[in-house]
């Protein structure tokens, strides 16, 4: 069996999942709530029982992303010259003629879409938490509520491409949340500079 | 939420200057709508209570304005849900049916349906919405109820004056047009309004919002960033959806150079 290198470690794997199932939760009953659509409400037993599903949805939500910073945060703000090299080409992702240039960790895509849903997160979370706990100051809920539906839109923009990235469009990588780990010689190809620095290679 | 017969549009007429403040309005509707008494202090007016309340779903107003020819001049003004065509309520609201409009234009409420959100608080442009006990929404629904076995609602069918009158909203105003009264409110804000006023004077003098409208954000959010929701999902789908057609996905040998 070929040699493993572990990438996620199972706390993250799973502060992911926990992260991505409400988030997921909570996109869908939010489009339930925009759109007042009744049969997405009645799965769960009328829009009074999914507004609660909603708010502690998002509970759980915006505690999972404060932990996530614990794995991502440290390297979605460090960039090199291989970084803006590779926004040149597009990741490759536009042409498969161009050369990528090698990789850490993470690329800079990843980064930042990083420190898009992070900062969304919390624009989400807090205008979120002033709708559901401060109605009596009009502002505060007027603001949130513009706050909450601009957030939304980011994420119903970066989320689906974040699910595409990470299944169909790179083969093998959806593996990574699942188990952690992928082959050494993979490993190799796609993040040689965190293979050297960890003295794989 | 555009009313779609409006030729049978119904409205209440207010014509503060028959007015006598007897607040027999007040008291219909309690009556009917079986609402509460509500406990308040005397705060140097007549106008009991205050504001509106989840069990006061009319009030009247009473409003001081002396001027040089009158020094002691009482203005009584009804102040109730004032039925927009264009609902700001009903815009903002997520709950489907908690708020609805009835087949004669009215904007009604359904309790049960309503998940104590407080964004029609908000929204509103008259701050007409407010909540029971039980954190759920109330105000006028234009007795629904009565209108809909052909009564006329309590207030009305109560008022000693005149002062409130109900029926078709194109009559009302052609009739209050024909008694000399040149400015008819809410006959165009928010798309018309279903509860007008006929003044002879400037409605700002009764207390009368100028230029209502619903809050700049919640039109924004309506007009662009709800349907962007939309757009931008289906958007990156399809985007994605051409890429691994027309690009396809990586593979690993192809980054060997």
């Amino acid at each position: 069996m070929a040699e493993m290198v572990r990438k996620s470690s199972a706390d993250e794997i799973l502060n992911h999942w926990i992260l991505a199932v409400s988030c997921i939760l909570l996109i869908i009953t939010g489009f339930a709530f925009l759109f007042q659509m009744e049969s997405v409400g009645s799965v769960f037993g009328g829009f009074n029982t999914m507004k609660t599903v909603h708010n502690w949805g998002g509970v759980i939500f915006s505690l999972s992303l404060l932990y996530s910073m614990r794995h991502y945060l440290k390297d979605a703000f460090e960039y090199d010259a291989d970084d803006r090299q590779w926004f040149k080409v597009a990741g490759g992702y536009l042409s498969k003629n161009v050369k990528v240039p090698p990789m850490g960790k993470y690329n800079p895509g990843q980064k930042l879409y990083y420190l898009a849903i992070l900062l969304a997160g919390i624009a989400i979370s807090l205008s979120g938490f002033g709708i559901w706990l401060m109605k009596e100051n009009a502002t505060v809920m007027l603001l949130s509520h513009l706050v909450h539906n601009v957030a939304f839109i980011i994420f119903v923009i970066a989320v689906p491409v974040h699910i595409y990235l990470s299944t169909l469009a790179n083969p093998g990588t959806f593996r990574i949340m699942v188990s952690g780990t992928l082959p050494l010689e993979t490993a190799k190809k796609k993040y040689p500079k965190w293979m050297k620095a960890a003295g794989k290679m | 939420m555009a009313n779609n017969n409006s030729k049978n549009r119904k409205a209440i007429l207010v014509t503060p200057e028959v007015c006598i403040g007897c607040r027999g309005c007040q008291t219909a509707c309690k009556s009917w709508n079986q609402l509460p008494g509500i406990s308040t202090k005397n705060n140097g007016t007549f106008q009991n209570p205050p504001d509106l309340a989840s069990a006061a779903f009319n009030i009247i107003r009473y409003n001081e304005v002396p001027s040089q020819k009158n020094d002691v001049r009482w203005l009584f003004v009804s102040r109730r849900c004032m039925h927009c065509e264009d609902a700001g309520c009903m815009t903002i609201c997520p709950a489907p049916g908690a708020l609805y409009r009835t087949e004669e234009g009215a904007v009604a409420f359904d309790r049960d349906k309503c998940v104590a959100c407080k964004l029609c608080v908000t929204a509103c442009p008259f701050d007409v919405p407010r909540y029971d006990a039980e954190g759920k929404v109330t105000k006028c629904h234009l007795c629904f109820d009565r209108i809909g076995a052909g009564m006329e609602p309590a207030c009305v069918k109560t008022c000693p004056t005149g002062a409130l009158r109900f029926g078709d909203r194109d009559e009302l105003i052609g009739a209050a047009r024909k008694d000399g009264f040149t400015t008819i409110y809410g006959e165009e804000d928010l798309g018309g309004l279903g509860s007008i006023y006929a003044f002879k004077e400037e409605p700002k003098l009764y207390g009368m919002k100028e230029n209502p409208a619903i809050p700049s954000s919640v039109i924004f959010w309506h007009t662009y960033l709800k349907p962007l929701s939309v757009i931008g999902l289906g958007g990156v789908v399809a985007a994605a959806a051409i890429h691994y057609l027309a690009v396809g996905p990586h593979k690993d040998e192809e980054e060997e150079v």
